[in-house]
Order: structure tokens, then sequence, then C-alpha cells
């Protein structure tokens, strides 16, 4: 169980359990064969609805966005490659259209940073509403006027030279060009 | 009898001959002697692996085995290599250095995988262990060069320093300096492995490293470092026996002469990685050393095609591991195949995985060359776009001495090119020869049979994955009720739901964990297993909310299922659901 060796199950008696399967072992009786006659149409059609579900109904959308053709399902997580591979082939196919161009994105006070595919975006707008569904604040649009209150947040990029800067201080090409990572930061400490 | 044999030898007799047996196996039966023999073996066990950091608890841990020196644990599920475990989702390992700081302060080595590591716990490690020796980060992420700084400037006795396919953060622009942390009477390091790393080294930092420990057999380099600087590091380290290069996109004569003396230098070289967007014109001069080696691995050689292979390979006649990309091609197997007799492990991965169309000529037929002229081979990953049963079957009959076996046909549901059906009996094929086989992913079109196979000859299957197959609940309940070695189950996007997993609930108590995503488990049949099996702990991961305010026949995003001697964990972010969890939203 939790301590065990790799090719072994538990024989620890760090968790020596004293057979606990045997009550619910009683249940697998019951099981049986016909679930595949009765169930088969079913199955069929709600993993179509899935398949298409699946991918447009979850928030995990904004981050990978959906597949133009129907025969490619979540492009980033199959086929199974390690990520260390996959931008390995980035180099090679960023000028594809189908490329992503992931970039880490942090808020200030949460340890963890998120991943944010720029690719997927149109433009600063985009990339806000986006942002918004990631983190719990409300992220001032660049150049809206300037508010001090630490309600509000606003997002800054550390671009290729290291410098920090107001993310929409360039066209959005230029941006795609420079940026290293986002931070968003409360406003009232710009 | 067995009972005066243990009450007649002293104890310090025992935990002799118990210093010789290491395998935690042996170790784990040795425990369930009698109880003097747990008490002996708990006070004397040295190495503890933990597969899972949910599985137990660190005070568990500290209580049961109080002197531990080696530390190994396992983080997030292995599908989160593909992204599909979100972030945030937990595995941090703060909590166990913490505990372990107070009560092992004669740790030697911390390993781990898929775990979330802050700067601030590198730091820690640095400080708290005085023999500190073996830092091991594989898949990991949540710290930066600046912990990486304090690993260096610390631990005196440091030999191997592995961050794998780590994600490392670089905060400060002269994050590079990292390496020049090592202070200059430092001398012990064997192993170094920088790989992952995004950002510049310092090469002056790391050329005095290199040269000052006179121990170092292991130096993988990452891609800032250039070819043209890597003849002044194997000069200094002419012992050196596993070697990754950086890159080097353009062919200069002078450092391609440069480059083959100081490989003629290296006599111990017998592994070698790297290549990163290397000129081809490059490889003659690793031709010298080629006949030595028994491990190349080129998957991130993204420049280096058919014909550059097939010469390298041809002339590395002990090779024993190669990974490598579809660039190889059926021919570069087959030359492969004639030339490496002693060939025990093939990785092919695709160089253009999101195309459409194939872009080389790499089919089932590159596999089947290998399975044929390689005999030892038993480990196996093959990405490819067409398979056929008959190829599976000369595969299993070939090798029969397979151990892991992990094929991806790139398009889900691709079925047998030839005669458009089912690879069911392909794959049954592979189950029924390789007796020993412990290690399985399927791919391309299968329905329930392949898991009948499965079930029935699976005897020692210890992790399956599984994706886009199956028919129904039958599929699952033939694996859950018929692999008896079965650890770990991971399964997306198949037709499995709520009568498979409830009927085999006390099944999964016997293994590791199992994973479901985009399958057909209902919530209620979660909180249902969660409440049947209390020592499960039963993890929906839905983002798109609380999974109860769907309707009763909308499927959980993900499931993740794990035994557990802890009970729930108390770091669940917002997006995992618990039966736990729903119930107290329902007393509110």
């Amino acid at each position: 169980m939790g301590i065990t060796s790799e090719q072994h199950s538990s024989a620890s008696s760090i968790d020596s359990s004293s057979d606990p399967c045997a009550a619910a072992a009683t249940s697998s009786s019951s099981f049986c064969a016909p679930i595949q006659s009765n169930n088969s149409a079913r199955f069929d059609l709600s993993t179509d609805l899935r398949l298409g579900l699946s991918i447009s109904s979850s928030c995990y959308n904004d981050l990978f966005p959906t597949p133009t053709t129907t025969t490619r399902v979540q492009p980033l997580s199959w086929p199974p490659i390690r990520s260390i591979l996959r931008s390995a082939h980035l180099d090679k196919t960023l000028d594809h259209k189908q490329a992503s161009l992931f970039i880490k994105i942090y808020m200030e006070g949460i340890p963890i940073g998120r991943k944010l595919n720029l690719f997927a975006q149109d433009g600063y707008d985009s990339l806000i509403t986006t942002i918004a569904h990631m983190f719990p604040t409300t992220i001032l649009c660049p150049g809206a006027d300037r508010v001090h209150s630490d309600k509000y947040h606003v997002l800054t990029y550390e671009d290729k030279e290291g410098d920090w800067m107001m993310v929409g201080d360039v066209p959005w090409e230029m941006f795609l060009n420079n940026v290293k990572r986002l931070k968003i930061t409360r406003a009232d400490r710009c | 009898m067995k009972m005066m044999m243990g009450s007649s030898f002293p104890e310090e007799v025992l935990e002799h001959v118990f210093s010789f047996i290491e395998r935690d196996k042996d170790r784990n039966a040795i425990s369930t002697v009698c109880q003097s023999w747990y008490e002996i073996e708990r006070w004397s066990r040295r190495r503890v692996f933990v597969g899972n950091c949910y599985a137990v608890s660190p005070a568990i841990l500290i209580k049961r085995f109080p002197d531990v020196r080696c530390l190994e644990l396992k983080g997030k599920p292995h599908f989160a290599d593909f992204n599909l475990v979100p972030e945030g989702w937990g595995a941090y390992v703060a909590p166990w250095i913490a505990a372990a700081s107070s009560a092992y302060p004669w740790l030697e080595e911390i390993r781990l995988k898929r775990m979330v590591i802050s700067d601030d716990t590198l730091e820690l490690i640095s400080k708290s262990f005085k023999n500190f020796k073996v830092l091991v980060l594989s898949s990991c992420e949540g710290f930066s060069t600046e912990g990486l700084a304090a690993i260096a400037a610390n631990c005196r006795n440091l030999r191997e320093l592995d961050l794998r396919e780590s994600e490392v953060e670089d905060l400060n622009q002269s994050s590079g300096h990292w390496l020049s942390h090592f202070p200059d009477n430092y001398t012990s390091l064997v192993s170094l492995n920088i790989a992952c790393l995004n950002s510049e080294v310092n090469f002056t930092a790391l050329e005095r490293l290199v040269g000052r420990c006179p121990n170092l057999r292991n130096l993988r380099l990452n891609r800032a470092v250039p070819l043209d600087k890597l003849a002044i590091l194997l000069r200094r380290a002419p012992q050196l026996v596993e070697l990754g290069t950086g890159e080097a996109s353009d062919l200069r004569p002078d450092v391609f002469s440069n480059l083959l003396g100081a490989f003629s230098g290296c006599k111990e070289l017998k592994s070698l990685s790297g290549f990163w967007e290397v000129a081809p014109g490059y490889l003659p001069g690793v031709y010298p050393i080629c006949p030595r080696l028994t491990s190349l691995n080129l998957s991130y050689a993204t420049t280096i095609q058919s014909s550059d292979l097939i010469k390298l390979v041809s002339q590395c006649q002990n090779l024993q591991k190669l990974w490598v990309l579809d660039y190889i091609e059926d021919l570069g197997l087959e030359v492969l195949a004639a030339s490496c007799k002693d060939l025990r492990e093939l990785r092919v991965f695709p160089s253009e995985p999101y195309g459409v169309e194939p872009n080389v000529l790499l089919t089932e037929q590159g596999l089947v060359s290998v399975s044929e002229g390689c005999p030892k081979l038993h480990s196996v990953l093959y990405f490819c776009r067409q398979m056929s049963n008959d190829a599976l079957r000369t595969i299993a009959r070939n090798r029969p001495n397979m151990t892991r076996f992990r094929l991806c046909i790139i398009e889900p549901r691709t079925p047998d090119y030839r005669t458009l059906q089912s690879l069911d009996g392909g794959f049954g094929a592979i189950v029924e020869h390789c007796k020993d086989l412990r290690r399985l992913s399927l791919s391309g079109l299968l329905t329930d049979r392949v898991f009948e196979y499965i079930g029935t000859y699976g005897k020692k299957l210890e992790m399956l994955s599984v994706a886009f197959a199956g028919d129904s609940d039958l599929g699952l309940h033939h694996v859950l009720s018929g692999c008896e070695n079965l650890r770990k189950l991971e399964i997306r996007d198949c037709p499995f739901g709520d009568k498979a997993l409830l009927a085999n609930a006390a099944k999964l108590e016997t293994m590791r964990s199992l994973w479901m995503s985009s399958c057909s488990v209902s919530f209620g049949a979660c909180k249902l297993l969660g409440q049947k099996m209390p020592m499960l702990n039963v993890e929906v991961i839905d983002e798109r909310g609380p999974p109860d305010s769907r309707p009763e026949s909308c499927p959980v995003e993900k499931l993740y299922v794990y035994r557990t001697v802890s009970g729930p964990r108390f770091d669940m972010p917002g997006f995992v659901w618990t039966k736990d969890e729903d119930s107290a939203l329902g007393l509110s």
C-alpha cells in the first residue's frame, strides 16, 4: 500500500489489513454478462455525446482549445507524449497553424502558476477573459483608468530582456514575440 | 521450530542478517514473520519507497521506520505527463520534508517523481540533513534555480543532482549562476543531470565544477551548452560514463575535429543523449565510441534523418537501449535488428505527433524486424500510424520474453489496416504469449474482447493503460476480475461505468490506483464507492463545478481512486470532489 516495493503490493504491516475486501466481494457475483447487450446502444450514444461535451463544456477548454477537426481529440493529451518531448517539437512546428505557445502565468499570493496557450487567444481581450476564468480576480483591461485598490489586478509580463511590462503596451503580435511569462499584480502596487 | 529460531538468535545477529536483504518485497515479508522480526526490521530499514504520497502520511511513516536514510516518493498520477491532471492538483512534498527534517537528520537521499517542490523546501533540504548525498527530481515542478543554488551551496557531500524532466523556473536573469554556488572545495559530484533546464548555464562555473570533481561519471547538459564547448568539458572529465550533449546547428570543421579528438579520449563512455538540433555532420565525431555504447537517446535529435541514423546505429553493436524518433523509419529498424543483437529496450517517438498524414515510412514492419532480430528485446514503446493483427501475433511469438509493451497508434480507434478488423486478436496474442508481461498500453480499434484476453492471460500484469477502447462495462470487469497482480490501471475515453467499478470495489484496495477520465462513471457511483470502501480515497476531478449540480446521468470528468492508510487528504483543490465534501454540503 503506502510503503511497498515497485514490484510488490502490500505485505508490509503498516497497512496490514485484515482483508476488508471480504465485505465488498459479495456484490461481485451480481455482475453478469448481459450488461453488454442491454447497454451497448446507450454507451455508443453517450460516448459520442461525451466526446463532444467533454471538450466544449469544461473550462479546460480555455486552456486547450477545441480542435477544428472531429478526428483530433484533445490534441495536447493525445498522443501521449511527455512535455519535454513536446517542447522539443515545438521549435519545429511553430510555423504550423495548430501550434501552441505555452507560457506560465502566476498571481501574487498564489504559489502555483498555471499554463496558458497564447496561440489560442485572438488578442488582449480574449487573453483577459481567459485569465478571468483561471484566477479569482477582476483584471483591469489594458488602457483602462488606473484604479488604486487591492480589489483589482493588472496583468504584467516579463519580456525577453527580463523586464516587467504592462500587458497591452505593444501590438499583440509583438507581444507574442516578446513575452516570457505573465504575472497578475495588484493594481495599487503599480 | 521457526519460533524457536526467531527467539534464539540475538537481535544484533538478526539485524546483521537483515542488512543483506535489500528488496522492499523481501523486507516486507520479513516483517510479517513475528513481532520481534517486525521490530528489528523496522529499526533497520534504511530505504523506503512510497508509490503514492497520499497513501500514507509522514507521521505514520516515521512511526513505523524511525531511521530512514533514503526516501523515494511519487505524487501525481501518471497521466499528469500528458496534461490530464489540472495544475494545482496537489502532490506537494513540503509536509514530507518538514517531517523528515526533524525525524531523519541522517537522511542521505531524496527521490521524487511528479511532485511539487518549492525553493523554500529545497533550502530546507539543503540545511536539514548533514550528510545529504542524492537529490533526484523526476518530472517535478514548483521550484527555480534559486532552490538549486541553495542545494549547491549547502550540500557539501552531494553526489547526485538529477533533474530528469522537471520544469525549472529561472526567476532572475543571472539564473545560470546557480552552478557557481558549489563551493570551491566541493569535489564529490558523481552525477549531474540538468538537461531539462531552459536557461543558460554559466559555462565557467560548469567547467570549473566538472574539472574539480574526479568521480564525475554522468553529465547531462541542457541544450544551452553549445557543442563547441563540449570538447573542453570532455577533456576535463575523460572518465565520463554517461553524457548528454547540448545543441549545435551549424557544422564548423574546427569544432568537429576538436570534438572528435575529445570523444576519442573518453574511454569509459557508454551512454549518449541530447543532440538537440545537432547538424548531422557532427555525428561522425562520435563514431569512434559507438562500439562501446550501450545506451543511446536520440529522442530530442529532431534534425537527424534516416540515413544518418542508420550509419550511427549500425556501428553501435553493443547497444542495449535505444530511444529514437520515427525518422529512423522501417529501414533503420531493420539495420538495428541486424546490427544490435544485445538490444533490450526500444522506444520510437513520433516526430510529428499532431500531423494527420504520415511524414515518415515507419509502420508495423519496423517493430516486427526488431522483434525478429533482437532476442533480448523485452521493453518496447512504439508510436506508429498503422498496425495489423498479423504483425502483433508475429511480435508475440518472436518475443515471449517481453515484459513491457506499449504501442501507440496515433489516430484513436485505428483498425487493422489490412482487414479493417479490431486489434483484439493481436493484443490477445501479446498477453497470451508474453507470460511475464508487466506493463501494457493499448491503442487502435479494440472491443471488450481484448479485455477478456487480458483478464484471462495477463496474470503478471502490473500496469495497464487504456485509451479509446472497449464497448461496455464488461471490458473493465474482465480486467479488474482477471488481472491478479494489477497495481495501476489508467483509462481515458472508454465507455466503462458504474457497474464494473462497483462490482469490483474490493479489487481496488489491492491496487495502488485507478484513473478514469472521460468514461461513463457517475458521481453517485463514486460516492457509493467511497462509502463502501473506507480505505479508498475516491476523488472526482471536475473543473465544471460541483458534480451533483448536474443530472445523475452526466458522467464525471475524471476519477482518481487510491487506497490509503491516512484517510482523506487535506490539500484538495476546489475542483476535486469527494463523498465527504458532499455530505458536509448536505448538512449545512
